[in-house]
């Protein structure tokens, strides 16, 4: 057991080894620092590796430490305040409360002191003469000018000492700790000394020959341009040992998922394009063919602006869309009810990226077409642990003749698959914008439910009449806050703007499963 | 979009079949409407567009076609109940237009007179747009003496017990003291005289749009209803008839009309007869992506509750039941087609649809930017662009113009950020037990106020970083500055400059091609304290060019 042990001892643990041998078997850790030359952090390391593998013991020893404090420093030289009081005492004496106070060789603050103690221990005494405090020397006070009382015995040994165990004090002295630590005058540490012992076993080690070798830590210029790296050996590191953590920049965990996604559209062939945060109702919602008191337009729902106040909208636009409203095209019969263009020059924060790829199209692109858009979005929300008032939605478009509700579930397929949610169903759905219209649910497999996070569809015929596009336009956005959530395994969506700088330089971003569905 | 909660017992009981609540849910959702079931309880969330299925009545008659148990467009019979409603002139200017029904044979519970306010408030909501367009009355008919009239009373006019009250108030106290009154008192206040139902002896049936008379209150004791919808549109004053007269006659009560007597015209309420809708079968097919025969077209119709009256020329003319108030276009009839087709039984293809995938430039120098910040250590954060005006300005010593929200939810964003810096500063105060130094950076939108935009503001890509710590010093947060404006490939010219925020003598500008970009240095004792922070700070913040520097001409 000993014996296999020995071929992995390190060097440090051999240097205690051998410098436990050149003690005598058994020494202070202190000891065994200065023998081996190592810090006391190596030592103990060492020592508790060799203990684990039965080569040595540690034992320990408590005790309690004593050491002057500054101010105790400074009586051990100059005496303790009553003792300068009495030695001027027996010179003068008696003399009044005031005169004390004068006295040159007493500090003025000292005196009260000096005057409190020496009253304390019975070495003087008060009477009132003349309107005057006079101070008398009593018998106890006399025999104290002979010989020093163990406070002061014990404070100047340690000025000499610097510091002194407890139990090496004695009986005398040892009562003046207590005393002195009341007074401040000095301070009392535990203390725990270690001291380490060779086993039996450890003996045999040595006994067998330990060979140290002094290897070489840090390969160094001069040892390379020498030439000299060829003599030295290179000591080897305990490479199992847990090093320092560091951690590099990193891009924010919301961030990458955005990233993944772009990287995933890109790779379908789409093209990106940039909306705007502060929109018009024209573009956010008319355009949309959203009803001007269709309910997700009210107050509550959206944040309007107040500076800007206004936006401009083309008329020949406008005008074809209050006709789409009001009257209807392309075979509709409309909304039928008066349009007001002035709700449509009001501007509020974009509530759906829609207003962003209408806008695109609205430029008359030729097909075929596939753009997407990644953007911050507004709602009237107060943030709680499901709602936010600004978030990430992503909305894409593809435009082609002959396009079919078939191909957009097609598209929706692809999207999921390439997002390691392969698992899809589709339902029915409604937006005011498309129609048909479909929801569709992912399945996630951790946490074993369908979670819902695509709507999309066919924009309407009263949406691209009046922008001047005649060929099917598949629309399909993203719930960007729920696919970050689970992406980065968050229960709170509060934590997807989350800015805890040691969660975002601790968070692993999670790998993108590619199972096919 | 509207929840309602409908009894599970009930909706098997209108079925005329139990259907195993699993699978019910599962076809409810393949018809579009999402159903979660809680015990005997099912709530099903509705689309805007069908407030026909906001009753348990209407979401089981959509879904007898559906499963096949009942195909083709549901009929009514509808007889005169001889009952009139005169219309005074005055309610022209008000609430011009009111629709009225009867039902009779009626055999309520507590369950279905619970259903029956749901549908009411669930229509006054969706439908009548929290009763502005429209708002409905139902009143036991054996309380009430017809002829109705529908006229106009003072504020102080006549009282009357409204429902759940015990005691007689005019409309004005109504407006005050009744909860109704006081939530919709804002439809009716500017008006000199507000609207009233009344019968043939002057008892008051309802003041619409605010509440019935306690009077007419219906119990499960009702034998005959009678039925009002007032309203500014008459088009919704109508629908909502339809819709809940139809929904009665699916619990088998028998139905009559109710004649309206404008002063210049007369109308028989309500109008159940079937509209007619086109639909080719080419168009769906096409739309789809499926081939159907016109016969296979025309059999889903009839589940989805059309009736086919013919086929002719590859064209289906269907006839559509009353309260499918929803039918604007061909693309919803053909919606309805792929439902009924089944959207579990659609293949998803994908098409080759050949384009070429292209980054948004900005997104390419954004990303330029994070990987040399990140590089140098910094770590990225994300801030809302949502602020107000103490951290974006006040904090900072600056002041300036920003977007403003007229209807911020809270004190904390009542505007939109106008840079960055503070918005890190804020990250920083929010860090600030942890250890230093610390690294963060932005990449991110900010708004500004242009009058030449569209919209009159528009968004600017900037970058911002920041540096908190004994390292916090000019020169090297300077050296970061060049090392980002370097890799976008700028070529920039550092001037001195001062800056509130920053230590004067302590912070310079950056200008690429004549325009300012940003700007670097120490933070101002004064700001930093402003945030609650006990350690120098040195940051930067720099406008994004839309492209890289230099990269748009190499490409030209």
């Amino acid at each position: 057991m000993a014996r296999q042990g020995v071929k992995k001892l390190s060097v440090r643990e051999k240097k205690v080894l051998l410098a436990l041998q050149d003690l005598a078997r058994k020494a202070d850790v202190v000891e065994v620092e200065r023998r081996a030359g190592l810090d006391h952090s190596a030592v103990m390391r060492a020592a508790l590796n060799l203990k684990e593998m039965g080569l040595i013991r540690i034992s320990e020893r408590s005790w309690q430490e004593v050491s002057p404090t500054d101010e105790g420093r400074l009586y051990a030289s100059k005496g303790l305040p009553e003792r300068r009081l009495l030695t001027v005492l027996s010179k003068t004496a008696p003399v009044s409360v005031d005169e004390v106070r004068e006295h040159q060789g007493l500090q003025k603050e000292l005196a009260n002191l000096a005057l409190g103690w020496s009253r304390r221990k019975g070495w003087i005494e008060f009477a009132r003469e003349k309107g005057e405090t006079i101070i008398t020397l009593t018998k106890s006070g006399e025999e104290a000018l002979k010989r020093k009382a163990p406070e002061e015995q014990l404070l100047e040994k340690l000025a000499r000492a610097d510091s002194l165990s407890v139990d090496e004090l004695s009986p005398d002295l040892r009562g003046a700790v207590a005393v002195l630590k009341g007074r401040k005058l000095l301070v009392v540490r535990e203390k725990v000394r270690r001291s380490l012992e060779l086993t039996p076993d450890g003996e045999k080690v040595l006994e067998a020959g330990v060979e140290l070798e002094e290897g070489v830590s840090q390969l160094s210029h001069e040892l390379l341009v020498s030439g000299k790296w060829r003599e030295v050996k290179f000591r080897p590191y305990d490479v199992t040992v847990p090093g320092v953590r560091i951690y590099p920049g990193k891009v924010h965990p919301q961030q990458q998922v955005i990233d993944e996604l772009r990287e995933i559209l890109l790779e379908m062939g789409f093209k990106e394009i940039k909306g705007s945060l502060v929109e018009s109702e024209f573009w956010n919602f008319d355009a949309l063919f959203q009803p001007q008191d269709h309910p997700a337009r009210e107050i509550h729902d959206s944040l309007s602006l107040s500076k800007p106040a206004r936006a401009r909208v083309p008329q020949d636009l406008l005008d074809r869309v209050t006709r789409a409203h009001e009257r209807g095209v392309a075979g509709s019969s409309g909304w039928r009810y008066k349009f007001n263009p002035e709700i449509s020059r009001r501007t509020i924060m974009c509530s759906q990226t829609t207003a962003a790829t209408v806008r695109y199209l609205a430029k008359r692109p030729k097909p075929p077409v596939k753009v997407f858009c990644i953007e911050r979005v507004y709602r009237h929300e107060k943030i709680d642990y499901k709602h936010l008032a600004e978030f990430y939605q992503c909305e894409g478009i593809v435009m082609d003749r002959g396009l079919t509700l078939r191909d957009m579930l097609g598209y929706l397929k692809q999207i999921v698959v390439k997002l390691g949610l392969p698992k899809i169903r589709f339902r029915p759905g409604m937006f005011p914008f498309t129609e048909p219209s479909v929801e569709a649910d992912v399945y996630h497999e951790e946490m074993r439910e369908w979670i819902e996070i695509l709507g999309a569809g066919l924009f309407r015929p009263e949406v691209l009449r009046p922008l001047g596009i005649r060929h099917p336009v598949l629309a399909w956005g993203i719930g960007l806050t729920r696919l970050i959530a689970i992406r980065l395994g968050l229960k709170d969506i509060r934590d997807i703007f989350c800015n805890d700088l040691n969660w975002i330089s601790r968070f692993v971003y999670p790998p993108l499963s590619t199972k096919q569905g | 979009m509207p929840v309602i909660t409908v009894s599970y017992p009930d909706l098997c009981e209108l079925l005329g079949k139990r259907v195993e609540r699993k699978h019910l849910c599962e076809r409810l959702a393949m018809l579009g409407i999402e159903a979660e079931a809680a015990g005997d309880e099912l709530k099903l969330e509705v689309a805007h567009n069908r407030p026909d299925l906001l009753s348990p009545e209407g979401v089981a008659r959509a879904l007898r076609g559906f499963l096949g148990l009942e195909l083709g467009m549901p009929r009514y019979k509808i007889g005169a109940s001889g009952v009139t409603v005169e219309v005074d002139r005055r309610v022209k200017p008000i609430r011009p237009f009111i629709a009225a029904g009867v039902v009779t044979n009626v055999k309520l519970t507590d369950e279905i007179v619970a259903s029956l306010m749901q549908v009411q408030e669930k229509l006054h909501a969706s439908l009548c747009r929290n009763r502005r367009k429209g708002s409905i009355g139902i009143y036991d008919l054996d309380t009430i003496k017809p002829p109705m009239r529908y006229t106009t009373t003072l504020p102080d006019g006549l009282r009357f017990v409204p429902l759940d009250f015990d005691r007689e108030l005019t409309p004005a106290q109504i407006l005050r003291e009744h909860p109704k009154g006081v939530e919709y008192a804002p439809i009716v206040r500017d008006w000199p005289r507000y609207p009233l139902l009344v019968d043939s002896r002057d008892t008051v049936l309802s003041l619409p749009p605010i509440i019935n008379s306690e009077d007419t209150r219906v119990t499960s004791r009702t034998k005959r209803l009678f039925i009002d919808v007032t309203g500014q549109d008459e088009r919704v004053v109508n629908q909502a008839l339809t819709i809940l007269m139809t929904g009665l006659a699916e619990r088998g009560f028998k139905l009559q009309s109710v004649m309206i007597k404008y002063p210049d015209r007369r109308v028989q309420t309500p109008d159940l007869r079937p509209t007619r809708h086109r639909l080719s079968v080419r168009a769906a097919n096409e739309l789809i992506g499926l081939a159907l025969k016109p016969s296979e077209m025309a059999k889903i119709a009839r589940r989805m509750r059309y009736d086919v009256a013919s086929a002719k020329g590859g064209v289906l003319t269907l006839l559509a039941p009353p309260y499918r108030s929803d039918l604007i276009h061909e693309v919803d009839l053909i919606e309805d087609i792929a439902i009924g087709y089944g959207y579990d039984k659609l293949e998803p293809t994908l098409p080759k649809v050949v384009t070429v995938g292209e980054r948004a430039s900005i997104e390419r120098v954004s990303e330029r930017a994070r990987r040399v910040l990140t590089g140098l250590g910094f770590m990225e954060v994300m801030t809302y662009t949502l602020t107000n005006p103490r951290e974006n300005f006040e904090l900072m010593r600056v002041s300036g113009e920003a977007a403003e929200i007229s209807n911020p939810v809270s004190e904390e964003y009542t505007i939109l950020r106008t840079w960055l810096l503070p918005g890190l500063l804020g990250v920083l105060r929010a860090n600030r037990r942890h250890e230093l130094p610390q690294r963060v950076f932005e990449v991110g939108d900010v708004v500004v106020l242009d009058e030449k935009a569209e919209t009159g503001a528009r968004n600017v890509r900037h970058v911002a970083g920041a540096i908190i710590g004994e390292e916090a010093n000019f020169t090297y947060i300077k050296a970061v500055t060049e090392a980002v404006l370097r890799e976008l490939g700028a070529k920039w010219e550092v001037v001195a400059m001062e800056h509130p925020s920053f230590i004067p003598g302590r912070v310079a500008g950056f200008i690429c091609d004549g325009e300012r970009v940003g700007f670097t240095g120490e933070i101002h004792p004064e700001v930093i304290a402003g945030f609650g922070l006990e350690h120098p700070v040195a940051a930067f913040e720099l406008i994004l060019p839309e492209e890289l520097y230099g990269g748009a001409k190499g490409n030209r």
